[in-house]
């Protein structure tokens, strides 16, 4: 029995296969929620889902629609998009793409009964047609100044099931690779489209490699195991990583948002004095200092300042703990002998937003309000977000293009399963801005509107803005061209080229 | 007895005693305040200031390493005391009783002995939810058969004994027996095995913290102050070290304890 | 001997009974709602109530138990909320991990505590002995959340020798089990330590020594064939602290086992999961009780007559 043992770990059984020469491996904390892009809303699953599937149009670096599936199009009127689709291009299963592939992507997407979360984004969309197998038209109730943004849904094969009847790993796509094989709480393996052209130089395929320890996943870095790995690397580690001779860390500027929700269904959050204690009493400039090591800048509002809508000059509230405390004996809450008041609030999160769940837990004791942290994993943690099971709640949002996302966060018909306004937040004044703002087509005037919206938001609270966070990239010198995208796309892996002195490390 | 004969005894007496000395008279004295975050100290090194550094929220560590021996002797103690107490109750009872009273409470104790280690504190714990008491309840729960086993088995022994059954001739009723003679005679062994029982405690607690089934942040906790400082290995080992070494000693002190007293006792452990 | 072994079995039942029993009891009829439990106060009334009716536990509690020991028998644990799978497929997958990581553990803790052992049972008091038995009450003294720790920094990010964390080749298994292990190494060492000193002063001792053997030999031979009943009785009695041993040890090496699975199902409430894997346990330490009374009726024949 025992030599069985022996000789069994000896031959390595359960070892993972490594990945062969020309692949990279990128280390990702979490499991992708769903591999099929019709239904995958958070940022693993997007990162994945962009290098398998293309859209009609995506977001270049600066943050202009540019075609991908879609040679041109144009607006022949307020309420019509046209599409011209490319030529000759093929999904991984040698199909070539047409208008019909697009159509029956939206419609399965918007079909109420596939209820995907995706739904409420085209809630606007009147119809979706395709004249011709190179035409789409995209039709919408009214003009609808955010349209562009629901062009860019990735694209499925038409008769692709839904992924619960599915036993593929993922959906065919257009995209550079395709995914061949995913093993949950595993890894996702991506080979190349053989459809698709590509530089000798460039990288066969990619193993997303799930690392929930992010002490692996930087000793993977360090090791030469792991290629790449974005966003999730905790900052105290990166002087060590920086030292490292293979390894280069890239940072830049990154339009993901990091803000506390709150939820209005409690009594007590739905007035406004504890709102802006709590705003008052986190100290947003020493945490981004300290233990952030300064990958954030503090967040005014939703839009960063590289947004063409963004507008600085609202309310901020520095940290005033005094004024917090003002707000709350105000608001009817005193304090007791040990500085408490009798105000409870639990804050859901998960193991890795714990430290600043501590952090604001602390920073609300000094001015008296009492937090219980409930950290769970991803899966159930988004779970409880999405059904308003919370008090207070940290998140991000990352890749905002178009300030209609105000729309999906903060008008009040928009709570899931519709939309995104999980906090229930509920103000009349915001809800007609932002249908202003969704039908006024004159950027200008959008602007100004928007304006408003994130004045208002400023004032009502219904996020405490926290940082924009910088994408921080580590990854091996090995790798070259990488260009880093505001929104942390990681679609330029599909151009990079791999070093040919590159040997895969044995270590593995 | 001499120290140099039972080096157990003394060596584990030494530890434990500095243990509660810590648990009671440490918060007292300690300058810092465990919960205090103070951010520009994030993962300070050991200074002056702070002997045992800081952890990443700048949290003194020593001071939450002094909070956290308080917080595994009060659990420690307290899991024992309601083990042993409700242990012993059942155990004396199923012995005093015997016939089928005995078989079915004998069979309980079976069936709570076949889930292995702490896995029915695990199961608990999920269940219950987080908390101290939660905690103390979950740990009780798989600790009382040790008791039970224990004093039924000395209670079947005692039982033979004489003044037991004068007692019983005069009419004394099973339970007086059991309180006033039985229990007292066999507090040796029990003590022996409270102390080990201890030991072990602290070690479960800091497991199911560790596990995060027990003392949530920012209470601290040997366990919880472990799990916390895995993430930081590479940097600041140091923060996994501490409490690491804590746990370590205070078992190692329960353990030499019920060694020494086991070798007064007369009885093997 | 067939009797025993059918009588042992027998015994059995019951037993695994009531494991299940107090499994389904703890889940079902923990005081206060356990579903409220499990989703927290802020959750919405529809959501508990779909919860509940999900874990089916808007039904008569007879008629719950009934269908959970019915589906036990036919080896259906029910379906995991968090993966969408069968709870049966999910152990199935991931059991041979953790015996491969036990069984590792076992031999480590034999392969280390035997050289200690023999080392201080030959000259007690020297100071081979002295050594060896202060690394044996530190070896029962370090928990596993700590030893596991201190070997990753030393061996992984210092010296850089070993993996991190996870499952391959046996490079992986070296530092959970050395983690697993030592404590069972301990305890063993002093037990063998015991079984030499014991053999010391006996009879056979000094025939042996009188007919030429050198007293070494004489203690290795007869002192280790003495000491293996107690070794088997010893690694009997600590299979319940190496089984939950292993369960914290995946937990710290990532280690693709039932422990890990068991810890992620608390985590992400998924209670059909979590009883399945409180259940596996249980039933594998009741089986694994069983296998080793039977060895000792093999063994020795005085058990079977009782």
């Amino acid at each position: 029995m025992v030599g069985a043992l022996a000789l069994c770990a000896a031959l390595g059984c359960g070892r993972p296969a490594p990945p062969p020469p020309r692949f990279l491996q990128v280390d990702i904390e979490n499991s992708p929620t769903s591999t099929d892009p019709r239904f995958a809303t958070d940022a693993i699953s997007s990162r994945i889902n962009e290098l398998v599937f293309d859209s009609l149009v995506r977001v270049d670096r600066h943050g202009r629609f540019v075609g991908q599936l879609a040679e041109s199009f144009e607006r022949p009127d307020e309420t019509h998009i046209v599409f011209h689709l490319k030529r000759g291009i093929r999904f991984s299963n040698g199909r070539e793409m047409t208008a019909r592939d697009v159509k029956y992507t939206y419609d399965t997407t918007i079909n109420p009964s596939s209820m995907s979360p995706k739904r409420g984004g085209f809630a606007e969309l009147k119809s979706i047609e395709a004249p011709d197998d190179r035409t789409i038209v995209m039709t919408t109730y009214r003009p609808y100044a955010p349209a562009m943004e629901m062009a860019m849904l990735e694209i499925v094969e038409e008769g692709t099931p839904l992924p619960r009847k599915s036993a593929a790993p993922a959906p065919a796509g257009t995209g550079p690779f395709r995914m061949v094989r995913y093993a949950r709480d595993d890894s996702a393996w991506l080979e190349r489209n053989p459809y698709r052209p590509f530089a000798p130089d460039a990288p066969m395929g990619i193993v997303f490699k799930i690392v929930p320890d992010p002490t692996v996943r930087a000793l993977e870095l360090a090791e030469g195991i792991c290629d790449l790995a974005e966003n999730n690397i905790e900052p105290e580690v990166l002087p060590y990583l920086i030292s490292v001779p293979d390894l280069e860390v890239n940072e830049s500027s990154g339009t993901t948002y990091q803000y506390l929700g709150l939820n209005f269904r409690n009594p007590l959050l739905r007035d406004p004095r504890i709102r802006r204690a709590i705003a008052y009493a986190i100290d947003r400039k020493a945490i981004a200092a300290s233990y952030l090591r300064g990958t954030a800048r503090v967040a005014s509002g939703m839009l960063a300042p590289e947004n063409w809508a963004y507008d600085g000059k609202v309310a901020t509230y520095d940290y005033d703990p005094e004024r917090a405390r003002r707000l709350l004996e105000e608001a009817g809450f005193h304090a007791d002998a040990r500085g408490r008041r009798d105000i409870r609030f639990v804050y859901k999160t998960t193991p890795e937003g714990g430290r600043l769940a501590e952090t604001i837990q602390a920073m609300l004791l000094r001015v008296g309000i009492e937090v219980e942290i409930r950290s769970n994993e991803w899966a159930t943690f988004y779970g409880d977000i999405q059904k308003g099971n919370f008090d207070l709640m940290s998140s991000r949002w990352i890749g905002i293009n178009d300030p209609n996302h105000y729309y999906l966060v903060f008008d009040s018909s928009m709570t899931p399963p519709r939309g995104l306004n999980r906090g229930a937040y509920s103000n009349p004044e915001m809800d007609s801005l932002l249908e202003q703002g969704a039908t006024t087509i004159d950027p200008e005037q959008r602007r100004r509107i928007y304006a408003r919206v994130q004045e208002l938001a400023a004032e009502d609270l219904p996020y405490i803005s926290l940082w924009w966070i910088q994408n921080v990239v580590v990854m091996n010198r090995a790798v070259r061209n990488f260009t880093p995208y505001p929104n942390g796309s990681l679609r330029s892996l599909a151009e990079v080229k791999l070093a040919d002195d590159r040997a895969r490390g044995t270590s593995r | 007895m001499k120290a140099a004969r039972n080096p157990s005894l003394a060596a584990g007496a030494a530890i434990v005693a500095f243990l509660v000395a810590t648990a009671i008279v440490g918060p007292l004295l300690a300058t810092a305040d465990p919960l205090a975050i103070d951010l520009a100290n994030s993962l300070a090194r050991p200074s002056l200031q702070h002997p045992l550094g800081c952890d990443v929220l700048g949290r003194d560590v020593l001071a939450r390493i002094v909070y956290g021996a308080r917080l595994s002797l009060g659990v420690s103690v307290s899991v024992v005391a309601l083990s042993m107490i409700v242990g012993s109750l059942i155990g004396g009872a199923a012995g005093m009783a015997g016939g089928w009273i005995d078989e079915v409470i004998m069979r309980g104790v079976d069936i709570v002995l076949a889930f292995p280690g702490i896995l029915l504190a695990i199961a608990l714990a999920a269940v219950l939810g987080p908390g101290l008491m939660d905690l103390v309840i979950a740990l009780s729960a798989m600790g009382w058969t040790t008791y039970a086993r224990l004093v039924r088995g000395e209670v079947l022994t005692l039982r033979e004994r004489e003044y037991v059954h004068a007692a019983e001739t005069l009419g004394a009723r099973p339970g007086r027996i059991l309180l006033r003679h039985l229990l007292p005679a066999m507090a040796g062994p029990v003590a022996v095995q409270a102390t080990f029982g201890i030991g072990g405690i602290v070690g479960a607690e800091a497991a199911l913290s560790f596990l995060g089934l027990g003392a949530l942040p920012p209470t601290p906790s040997w366990g919880n102050m472990l799990d916390a400082g895995r993430a930081f290995m590479l940097v600041a080992p140091y923060l996994t070290m501490a409490p690491g070494i804590a746990i370590g000693t205070a078992i190692l002190g329960f353990n030499l304890l019920g060694d020494g007293l086991a070798q007064i006792a007369g009885t093997r452990s | 001997m067939i009797r025993y072994f059918l009588r042992r079995l027998g015994a059995l039942v019951p037993v695994a009974i009531g494991v299940a029993t107090l499994t389904f009891a703890m889940i079902h009829l923990v005081p206060g709602d356990p579903v409220v439990a499990m989703l927290g106060e802020t959750a919405a009334p529809a959501d508990i109530a779909e919860m509940r009716t999900r874990l089916g536990l808007d039904r008569p509690i007879a008629e719950q138990y009934t269908a959970f020991l019915t589906g036990l028998l036919k080896g259906d644990l029910g379906e995991s909320i968090s993966y969408r799978k069968s709870v049966s497929s999910l152990i199935a997958e991931r059991f041979p991990a953790t015996i491969e990581l036990t069984m590792a553990g076992m031999l480590v803790g034999v392969l280390i505590a035997f050289p200690l052992g023999i080392v201080s049972g030959m000259k007690p008091g020297g100071a081979a002995d002295v050594g060896a038995m202060g690394f044996a009450i530190l070896g029962i003294s370090i928990p596993h959340i700590y030893l596991g720790p201190l070997l990753m920094i030393v061996f992984s990010l210092d010296l850089r020798w070993l993996p991190l964390t996870g499952r391959g080749g046996l490079s992986h298994l070296v530092l959970p089990a050395l983690t697993l292990g030592t404590a069972l190494a301990a305890v063993i060492a002093r037990m063998l330590r015991q079984s030499l000193i014991s053999v010391r002063d006996s009879d056979y001792m000094r025939t042996a020594v009188s007919k030429g053997m050198s007293p070494a030999a004489a203690l290795i031979r007869h002192g280790l064939r003495n000491a293996m009943t107690s070794v088997v009785t010893l690694l009997g009695l600590q299979t319940g602290a190496l089984l939950t041993g292993a369960l914290i040890t995946e937990v710290i090496f990532s280690w693709p086992g039932i422990g890990r699975l068991l810890i992620g199902a608390i985590g992400a409430r998924d209670y059909p999961l979590v009883e399945g894997c409180v259940l596996t346990f249980a039933l594998t330490y009741v089986v694994v009780n069983m296998a080793t009374d039977l060895l000792y009726a093999i063994v020795d024949p005085r058990v079977r007559l009782e």
